[in-house]
């Protein structure tokens, strides 16, 4: 194995990634030689499917099946080696089936049929062992003696930032929206990586077209969100938990836990939202269900200590899963994308499962006192508010923005969000989106003239929220986005940020603070470029860089 | 005076437990006092249940019974320790994970008799359904290839049988259970246990569970009512739609005794790379399938595996003469002993 997609990858003694079973996320060898495995496979897709598309003939089943097969491989998503078997198996069929509908349609328009080679042409084996033995083809390191580190490593920024368009898309998708210049977008992506690019140019051109097609997808999940759900609302979420039997739901797949609230609604049962599901608190059309009682909990990576408290099973709709601690193993069920070998699996919402283990086990008998926090300031709530946000600005009350949002995680260097957040002057206001609050979003920031100061913008997914408040507030002003009083701190961890940070460079939004470090696949080269570029910055201390955000 | 020893155990996940034993008590009895819970039936030597691998120190190991530690086991310092006495401070490798030795001892409850009927071969399928508590919480939830001690009604006395249905949050309870002549819990089951009827059960216990997220082919050997822990794991497979290239080597001594084929025939048709051999060891005349026994039959796959460079997970569950014998085979053909998981039945 080797991967270096994620923010928590080994950095020792000047050697960057996971080359070892278990990766420091947990996957093993085989699972990660399987997700290599499986990229490889729906690159093949991608090439024969690009090219139907090309002819008019796009297979949309095969292009979700790609969105889908790239979500398992995000950072803690799936672990099952079993499941990627199956992948592995499906991708070869559906290859074949969209190899078959480009020389349909190829003759059909009397086209000639681009014989191709790579992914395309790879015969997928069946057999655990066979394909272990293939691994190399796919490894991400693959071709590096030829083409050097600069190389691979913008190889990986367009592959990670199309898992992450890719993940986002598959999240829209589950609201029923698609798009088939989405799907075009994704497979050209992959078509283009399986032709082993190595023009420095075109692959940085490549990302940054990923950037945009990302805002397009998240535009579209947007849409997803608010269509099925309504415009969120600035809302009480309650955080402490009431007496009666509990499910937990977890990861970011709001339409997952809107078949839950309807599944489990006259059961008794209390819904509660973990990490990235509290913004559902916010939205009028899952608020409404009186068992949508709380969130529990904070980010993600403190679930093995969280959800071994909780006294009710656990829907894990999409990442960040970790190992699951034992005491809890027997409750936590996966959906969507997510996988973990051993734990019990929901297809199509059939949560009848999981509402019998709900019944089963003891859920919460007592009531600590009431505590809420306020959620829900999507675009709408902010630009409600638009005069008197300009008004406070004009008059000096508010003198600068900070977006201090993204993915949390474990390693100890994430306390720069919460000494930020805490350090930030008391005429600023603090947007923050994703899991990265949950260091600071339980403490009382205060308000600037009703204005709070902290405004929970939603998950990462609602980053295109975050990207309209900027743009209304740069035409507010009639100034350029990177001319406003805004920083931009923002901590990644995995595949969905690298695809958010790229929208934000596509847009050419300059000065991104990125931390907590930087991604071991941007080598000094690269990094050099972004700088020159982009004026990306690494965090110091949070003293220095809100200084140094105010004094510009 | 006795002197009191630090015993260290070593969980598989690689962690530390400390406590202090007096040389005059055993290793599992000074656990109980330190509120540490190794999983342990009999505490007489008997069941197997209390194995672990003395890595360092001197101990006194005392009486058990035959077969329950074979002498391949011995020669790994493996002990039973519910047995084990310290003269020193002992390191023991225990194949538990440090949670469970700090969750408390296994949760007990009430469950009533749904169904006792016969399977064949003098085999009894009892379905029991756990009752919820007065908090109304179901605390039967369990993992495939464990057990439960059942309290015999009306005495004091517990047996211990393996869960052949797959985990369920409905408090669905099925064992498979051989009549032992002037069995204890047989003579209730064969005269007495009626629908509706109550007893206590402790568990769940015991560690013969699936190795998950291995994609290794899997061998199932079992010795008649050994097939149950099997039934589990493979009805789990089934409900997770596991591909496993999987094969079930059930051994039986006739073909009279022969039981739970329909379940089986079951599992073969949504498992499509499971293969069940029946092995009879000594069969009529008419026997069609394989003679021998389901180490026999093992042992001629193991080594046509072991020669194409496949190397399967092997389970074997049951009499200890039956999972010795394996062992013994495993041992020969040259299978890593990582790859073998075992639980062996021993009647009180």
């Amino acid at each position: 194995m080797y991967c270096y997609q994620c923010e928590q990858t080994t950095r020792k003694d000047g050697l960057l990634g996971c080359s070892q079973g278990p990766g420091n996320c947990g996957k093993t060898e085989e699972t990660s030689d399987l997700q290599d495995l499986l990229i490889h496979a729906l690159k093949g897709i991608a090439q024969y499917d690009k090219r139907a598309r090309d002819l008019g003939a796009g297979d949309d089943e095969a292009a979700a099946f790609i969105l889908y097969g790239m979500f398992t491989t995000l950072t803690n998503v799936n672990f099952n080696p079993s499941r990627f078997l199956h992948l592995l198996k499906q991708a070869s069929e559906v290859r074949d089936r969209v190899k078959s509908g480009y020389e349909r349609a190829a003759a059909a328009k009397g086209a000639e049929v681009e014989t191709l080679s790579g992914p395309a042409t790879w015969e997928i084996p069946t057999e655990p062992a066979s394909l272990q033995a293939q691994a190399a083809i796919a490894g991400i390191l693959t071709g590096a003696d030829d083409v050097g580190e600069d190389v691979i490593g913008l190889r990986a920024l367009v592959l990670y930032g199309a898992k992450g368009v890719a993940a986002y898309a598959y999240h829209a998708l589950m609201l029923e929206q698609e798009s088939g210049e989405v799907y075009a977008g994704i497979e050209d992506a992959l078509d283009f990586l399986a032709g082993e690019p190595r023009d420095v140019d075109a692959l940085v051109g490549k990302a940054l077209g990923l950037g945009t097609l990302n805002l397009k997808v998240m535009e579209m999940l947007d849409a997803g969100n608010t269509g099925k759900f309504g415009t969120p609302e600035p809302s009480a979420a309650r955080i402490s938990h009431v007496p009666g039997k509990a499910i937990l739901v977890s990861g970011h797949d709001l339409a997952d836990l809107a078949a839950l609230l309807q599944a489990t609604a006259g059961t008794g049962i209390n819904v509660y939202t973990h990490g990235e599901m509290l913004p559902a608190h916010s939205y009028p059309e899952l608020k409404k269900h009186d068992h949508l009682v709380g969130n529990f909990g904070g980010a993600w990576q403190d679930q093995q200590k969280e959800f071994a408290t909780f006294p009710g099973p656990i829907l894990m709709t999409s990442n960040c899963i970790i190992e699951p601690a034992p005491s809890y193993k027997k409750s936590i069920f996966t959906a969507g994308p997510v996988g973990w070998p051993g734990l019990r699996h929901i297809e199509n919402h059939d949560f009848s499962t999981l509402i019998k283990a709900a019944q089963a086990m003891p859920g919460f008998t007592d009531e600590p006192e009431k505590q809420e926090i306020t959620i829900g300031f999507g675009r709408e709530a902010v630009l409600g508010v638009a005069d008197k946000v300009i008004e406070a600005v004009k008059s000096g009350a508010i003198k600068h923005f900070f977006l201090v949002g993204g993915c949390d995680g474990a390693v100890s260097g994430r306390n720069y969000y919460s000494d930020f957040v805490e350090q930030t002057p008391k005429d600023t206001v603090v947007m923050t989106l994703g899991c990265a609050k949950y260091r600071f979003n339980k403490m009382d920031h205060g308000d600037i003239g009703g204005i709070p100061r902290l405004l929970d913008i939603g998950q990462c997914n609602d980053s295109y929220s975050a990207v309209q408040i900027a743009l209304a507030l740069a035409d507010a002003f009639e100034c350029d986005v990177n001319d406003l009083p805004l920083s931009l701190i923002i901590s990644w961890f995995e595949q969905k940020a690298a695809a958010v940070l790229l929208t934000l460079l596509s847009l050419g939004i300059t000065g991104v603070r990125l931390g907590p470090t930087l991604p071991a696949f941007i080598t000094p080269t690269v990094l050099q470029m972004l700088v020159d570029n982009f004026d990306i910055k690494a965090n110091t201390e949070a003293a220095d860089d809100i200084a140094f955000a105010l004094a510009g | 005076m006795s002197e009191t020893h630090t015993i260290t155990l070593v969980t598989e996940d690689g962690k530390e437990e400390r406590f202090a034993c007096p040389d005059d008590v055993d290793i599992l009895a000074a656990a109980d006092a330190a509120e540490i819970t190794i999983p342990a039936v009999c505490r007489k030597g008997t069941c197997g249940s209390c194995r672990g691998r003395c890595k360092q120190g001197d101990y006194e190991l005392r009486s058990f019974s035959d077969g329950v530690l074979s002498e391949a086991d011995r020669e790994r310092d493996e002990v039973l320790l519910c047995q084990t006495f310290p003269k020193g401070p002992l390191t023991i490798e225990v194949p538990v994970d440090h949670a469970q030795l700090v969750a408390g001892p296994a949760p007990e409850f009430t469950c009533q008799v749904v169904a006792n009927e016969a399977l064949g071969g003098a085999v009894r399928r009892l379905s029991l359904k756990a009752l919820p508590d007065e908090a109304g919480t179901l605390n039967s939830s369990f993992e495939p290839g464990q057990f439960m001690e059942l309290q015999i009604p009306g005495t004091e006395a517990t047996r211990a049988y393996s869960l052949a249905n797959a985990p369920n949050w409905e408090g669905e309870l099925e064992f498979l259970i051989r009549l032992q002549p002037s069995g204890l819990f047989s003579s209730w089951l064969d005269e007495k246990a009626n629908p509706g009827d109550t007893l206590r059960s402790r568990g769940p216990k015991g560690r013969f569970t699936i190795k998950e997220g291995s994609l290794a082919p899997r061998r199932f050997v079992a010795g008649g009512t050994g097939v149950a822990p099997m039934l589990s794991m493979l009805r789990q497979m089934s409900e997770f739609q596991e591909t496993h290239d999987t094969r079930l080597y059930f051994g039986l001594n006739t073909e009279e005794e022969i039981f739970a084929m329909s379940e089986l025939d079951e599992l073969a048709a949504s498992l499509p790379n499971l293969s069940v051999e029946v092995c009879i060891w000594r069969p009529g005349p008419d026997w069609q399938g394989f003679s021998g026994s389901p180490v026999d039959a093992l042992r001629e796959d193991l080594v046509s595996d072991l020669a194409k460079g496949t190397v399967p997970e092997v389970y074997l569950c049951g009499p200890p003469g039956m999972v010795n014998a394996a062992l013994a085979t495993i041992d020969e053909v040259g299978l890593p002993y990582e790859n073998v998981f075992s639980e062996r039945f021993v009647a009180n």
